[in-house]
């Protein structure tokens, strides 16, 4: 078995009309890896996060746990990469929680009879009440939906987390929740963030991605402490990094 | 924001609750079909459904405020479609307090199977009756995002409010009425292009599975028992 979870190499992409998301990204995820990918708005971070389960298909090649997209089967990628999407909206669209949170096993082959134990499970994962699963996604705050949605992945059991901007428009309290949930899975996980204090707080490794390229990658301390890197691609030093005064 | 649901009391733990969706709509749409066949002049019939309908009122456990409050929103359409009767011809109020009735009548009934039943089971049952899988789909898919669209119109709407005084001329409004319908349709294209990503990011081929449905059982039975002993009585009573 590879000793890789994601193996990127020159991978471009262009949207239909014709603005380049990536170009030329490689990039590299090892088993059990946390990394994060930070950048500007438009740097295409949410791009790559939707080439890691073949959504999207640009040129060049991508592996995921050593295979091939191009040449493998989408259903066993699609189980081993969880993607976890900004807006819990666009992923929580079933009438009900429970039926959301079954959606992606039973369409991967999950016989029925295991969905209720599977969902239960990932609701007490995600830190939510059994009752929730006959609400509808709309009756809750968003802070209950962000943990749905990952619920919602998280009951298909990936080897890989991909998530989008997790903790964005959370308040405090949900915001440290779901970095406590994130910090106990024990997946490989790629973050694309502007949380820079949860990058430092769940992240050894971080990747600068800016204008479809990638523009420095080492460890999370080092990057992000580094004002003149920072400001040329649009980010700040996190406060927590900055000499006090 | 907040919303009025549809099915605001398909939570309840009544009787009527506890019945699989297929029996109550089978059940409601042959009690519909019922009073849509009556003659203008069964007043005995129509009196024996507002009997029927006081029970399921009651036995349902559905505040009655909420379901006056429903139907009574419906019917100034239906008033508008009846008012020219009266004057048409010799049995024209006859018609005009038929069709007022009958309309009552199954407004309350489709309050009653709506608020009953949880809309995803309700979705279901017609699945499973054989309703085509991409209209149930598209059903379940409007039910969820009707108040996404709602909320993101009046965030338009407050936006909007946020940089004005007072009334615009009626040009205006409409000029702006149709450039946030415009976002809006925009808006929702977005939306869906990344609804199907998530769809598909999570192994989606073409089904749409279903999970834990609720069992038929001997209620359902009892119920339909009762809908076609009802019905029985009420073509012996027309006849």
């Amino acid at each position: 078995m590879s000793e890789y979870a994601v193996q990127i190499t020159r991978l471009s992409y262009s949207y239909p009309d014709g603005t380049r998301a990536l170009d030329g990204i490689d990039f590299d995820v090892r088993l059990g890896e946390r990394v994060a990918l930070v950048g500007p708005s438009g740097a295409g971070k949410s791009t790559l996060l939707l080439h890691l389960n073949g959504v999207l298909r640009g040129s060049g090649t991508v592996r995921i746990m050593g295979r091939s997209l191009a040449e493998g089967d989408m259903r066993q990628i699609r189980r081993q990469v969880g993607l976890v999407f900004q807006d819990p909206n666009d992923q929580l669209f079933c009438p009900t929680v429970f039926e959301d949170i079954a959606f992606g096993p039973l369409n991967l082959g999950v016989p029925p009879e295991e969905i209720p134990g599977r969902a239960a499970k990932a609701l007490r994962d995600v830190g939510l009440e059994q009752a929730m699963r006959n609400r509808s996604s709309h009756h809750l705050s968003l802070g209950e939906r962000k943990r749905v949605a990952l619920a919602a992945v998280l009951v298909m059991e990936p080897a890989i987390l991909a998530l989008d901007e997790p903790t964005s428009n959370l308040d405090p309290r949900n915001r440290r929740h779901l970095i406590e949930l994130m910090a106990a899975l024990p997946a490989t996980l790629v973050l694309g963030t502007h949380d820079l204090e949860m990058v430092l707080a769940l992240c050894p490794r971080t990747v600068l991605l800016d204008r479809g390229k990638i523009w420095a990658d080492g460890r999370t301390e080092e990057l992000l402490s580094n004002a003149q890197l920072m400001e040329a691609h649009g980010l700040e030093v996190p406060l927590s990094l900055r000499p006090r005064s | 924001m907040k919303h009025s649901f549809i099915d605001r009391y398909a939570e309840l733990d009544s009787p009527l609750h506890a019945l699989e969706a297929r029996t109550k709509i089978v059940g409601f749409t042959a009690l519909t079909a019922a009073v849509l066949m009556l003659p203008p002049a069964a007043g005995t019939s129509f009196l024996l459904f507002f009997f029927l309908v006081a029970i399921l009122m009651g036995v349902s456990q559905i505040p009655l405020e909420f379901i006056a409050g429903r139907t009574l929103m419906i019917l100034p359409f239906v008033l508008l479609a009846a008012i020219a009767a009266p004057w048409r011809n010799d049995i024209g109020f006859a018609w005009f307090s038929a069709l007022l009735t009958r309309s009552l009548l199954c407004l309350v009934f489709l309050v009653l199977l709506t608020n009953t039943t949880r809309f995803a089971e309700l979705l279901r049952g017609l699945r499973r009756m054989g309703v085509p899988r991409v209209l149930v789909l598209n059903l379940g898919f409007l039910y969820r995002y009707i108040f996404v669209l709602a909320d993101e119109i009046m965030r338009m709407r407050l936006a909007s409010e946020c940089r004005r005084v007072g009334r615009l001329p009626l040009r205006r409004e409409l000029s702006l009425l149709t450039s946030m319908l415009g976002t809006l349709l925009l808006r929702s294209f977005e939306r869906a292009e990344r609804m199907y990503q998530a769809m598909l990011s999570r192994g989606y081929s073409a089904d749409f599975p279903v999970a834990a449905p609720r069992r038929f059982s001997w209620r359902d039975l009892v119920f339909l028992f009762l809908v076609a002993l009802f019905l029985y009585t009420i073509g012996r009573t027309s006849a």
